[in-house]
């Protein structure tokens, strides 16, 4: 058990120098010279020099590389061409109001997915199940950001039920604290600017969560249908079970395993799909840091954000990797057995 | 095209089994490929839309014929030039001269949007096609290799897929620079390492397998044993694998051009006339809407002819 837990660490410490290598070979494809770019585009020879100096392009690739990852290692990811500001406290200070989106929208998936997928493989076959499956079908096909688009246009503008943009309405913006909107508000304001930021969060996150509920109701419901044919549930029936009870106790909680495995996959997909979201709403995240950096060709800032971006999605998976061992005996055995 | 005379002996060639199954796969492997292209277009579409076929698997191939269809044919059927301003005819909202209304330089929608298909159906195909064939390669090319030379490989997959695709490629894409030609290379980037992983796994199986450790016994070489053999036995799963990510790469496609990676202003690309018409929707909500619901049809459709892929390759899959 032991053993696994440090081999998955390892792992997850391999994962990172891969995600660093390529971000660092990606920084390299850029067409033209790096320095040039980074110094503006009315420097002077002279201060591109210089730039190429300070960056240290004029020294080996390979030292280059090696520079590269330690710096990454401290936390240094280079300095953004645009705002002057180093690129890991940037993007620090905007990733609270990423996870708080992402967070919001695994919870909206989740608490539609589960129930949807349930409900969808106890009617198998019968009308409630296609239906189901058509919207769901639907539903995973729409792009997050016109959806976001969309939502915003209709519930935002024409029904002017939820604001259109931001995080906090202009006076009720909590002091800074943990940069999680919802929580700054809980910890010092009153009850109406939680509801604010409550309110400013949920057309974001409905608009993010809508492709991950079609693809976690459908494992849902194919995981529950297995779950529902197997032996121990005949058991129950026929042991005079009540069926609602056979549903959650006995087919739900074998169903969950491999949706646990997907739903915190989905928690990394849903941080770059963040990006999307919060380019639409002008958020302050992740995602909004990395299309401002794009529209102004801060690559720096880009690379950046793809690193922190593969970092979140890294941890995210060692940490349900993790938590599936505790919880569940067979993945642990498994795995035990496997290393 | 003649194939009766390189049947192997066994079923005749007149058993209920075996009309309309001879198929290249067929011919190379000892398997009979279910997804094997029947004799030329006919045996195809026999296929995709016989009887045999579920009507929403019907359906689904016809969506994506038609859709393929507008795709090529898009430039030709537009009714306006998609790219020619008229400022006398800006914002104006969908009527009879105009289907689907006009964007704010007065540009027509429903001619963008036709142009656009044969951009962005086009390029997802491609870029599937692609990714597929690198991701094959790789993974025959590991195969082969040594045991060192296959787990580096393999582990550089790993690395690929532990970023997001969708951030890999828009970095990529930021990276080489706003063009239709960097979204393409940024998402086969991004897309070939599962196709790679796929295959390896599915080949690792083959070479396992009884008729290949014959064929090596018979003094095969192990290139030709990969071509021949054990590729073609990994092609139901890869066919199955590139048609499913289609609807996905159409959608990642367009979420690029929509953060203004993709092909630069004038051309008309599905995402990019979203994030165009955004700022006006309160005054002009058709220059988002339609190319968003062009975006989620084809989504839709080439995503239920994946499903209809799988459950012609596969019959279990059928019910789930």
């Amino acid at each position: 058990m032991v053993y696994f837990i440090f081999r998955r660490l390892g792992l997850a410490a391999l994962s990172l120098w891969g995600v660093a290598t390529i971000v660092f070979v990606m920084s390299r494809l850029i067409p033209g010279d790096i320095a040039g770019v980074a110094a503006g585009r009315f420097a002077s020879a002279e201060q591109i020099e210089h730039v190429r100096e300070t960056l240290g392009l004029n020294k080996p690739l390979v030292v280059q590389y090696w520079d590269f990852l330690v710096h990454a290692v401290h936390g240094d990811l280079g300095t953004s061409a645009y705002t002057h500001q180093s690129v890991v406290s940037g993007i620090g200070a905007v990733l609270p109001a990423t996870i708080q989106l992402v967070v919001c929208g695994m919870i909206i998936t989740i608490l539609l997915a589960v129930p949807l997928g349930v409900l969808s493989a106890v009617n198998e076959g019968r009308g409630g199940d296609t239906a189901i499956r058509l919207i769901l079908v639907l539903e995973g096909g729409v792009p997050v950001f016109w959806l976001a688009i969309m939502l915003r246009w209709i519930f935002g503008s024409i029904l002017g039920w939820f604001p259109i943009s931001s995080t906090n309405s202009l006076n009720g913006a909590p002091p800074h604290v943990t940069g999680f909107s919802v929580l700054d508000s809980l910890l010092f304001g009153d009850f109406s600017n939680v509801l604010d930021s409550v309110g400013h969060l949920l057309l974001p996150a409905i608009a993010l969560s809508a492709p991950f509920i079609a693809t976690l109701a459908r494992n849902v419901r194919s995981n529950m249908m297995s779950a529902l044919k197997s032996d121990y549930i005949t058991f129950a029936v026929s042991k005079g079970v009540p069926p609602g009870r056979i549903v959650i106790h006995h087919g739900l909680r074998s169903a969950l395993g491999s949706t646990l495995t997907i739903a915190g996959m989905q928690f990394g997909w849903m941080v770059s799909s963040a990006v999307l979201v919060e380019a639409v709403f002008s958020l302050p995240g992740v995602g909004s840091y990395m299309y401002h950096a794009i529209v102004n060709h801060d690559t720096f800032a880009v690379l950046g954000a793809v690193l922190i971006i593969g970092f979140v999605f890294i941890v995210t998976a060692l940490i349900v990797d993790l938590v599936q061992m505790s919880i569940d005996p067979r993945v642990r055995n498994v795995q035990v057995g496997v290393a | 095209m003649k194939t009766e005379d390189k049947l192997p002996p066994g079923l005749p060639s007149t058993h209920p089994d075996r009309r309309g199954e001879v198929s290249f796969a067929y011919r190379f492997s000892t398997a009979t490929s279910p997804l094997a292209v029947g004799r030329g277009l006919g045996g195809l579409a026999r296929r995709l839309f016989g009887a045999k076929t579920f009507l929403i698997n019907r359906i689904a191939f016809g969506l994506v014929a038609v859709l393929l269809l507008l795709a090529l044919l898009g430039p030709v059927l537009a009714p306006y030039d998609p790219n020619a301003p008229n400022t006398n005819a800006a914002l104006q909202a969908p009527g009879a001269v105009h289907w689907l209304g006009t964007d704010d330089v007065g540009r027509d929608v429903l001619s963008r949007i036709l142009t656009g298909a044969t951009q962005t159906l086009i390029s997802a195909v491609l870029i599937v096609v692609f990714a597929t064939l690198i991701g094959v390669i790789v993974a025959s090319a590991a195969a082969l290799a040594p045991r060192w030379a296959d787990e580096v490989v393999m582990r550089v997959c790993d690395m690929f897929m532990s970023i997001p695709s969708l951030v890999l490629a828009l970095g990529l894409a930021a990276a080489l620079g706003p063009s239709l030609t960097s979204i393409i290379i940024a998402m086969v980037a991004a897309l070939w390492p599962a196709t790679a992983r796929l295959t390896r796994g599915i080949l690792r199986e083959t070479m396992t397998s009884a008729y290949i450790e014959s064929a090596q016994i018979v003094g095969m070489s192990r290139l030709r044993l990969m071509v021949r053999h054990a590729i073609p036995n990994s092609l139901d799963a890869i066919y199955v694998h590139a048609s499913m990510e289609i609807s996905g790469t159409i959608v990642m496609m367009s979420g690029l051009a929509f953060l203004g990676v993709g092909a630069p202003p004038p051309s008309a690309d599905w995402g990019s006339m979203i994030a165009q018409g955004q700022d006006f929707i309160t005054t002009a909500w058709w220059v988002s809407l339609f190319p968003g619901l062009a975006i989620t049809l084809s989504a839709v459709a080439f995503g239920l002819a994946g499903d209809a892929v799988r459950s012609l390759a596969d019959p279990s899959s059928r019910r789930s």
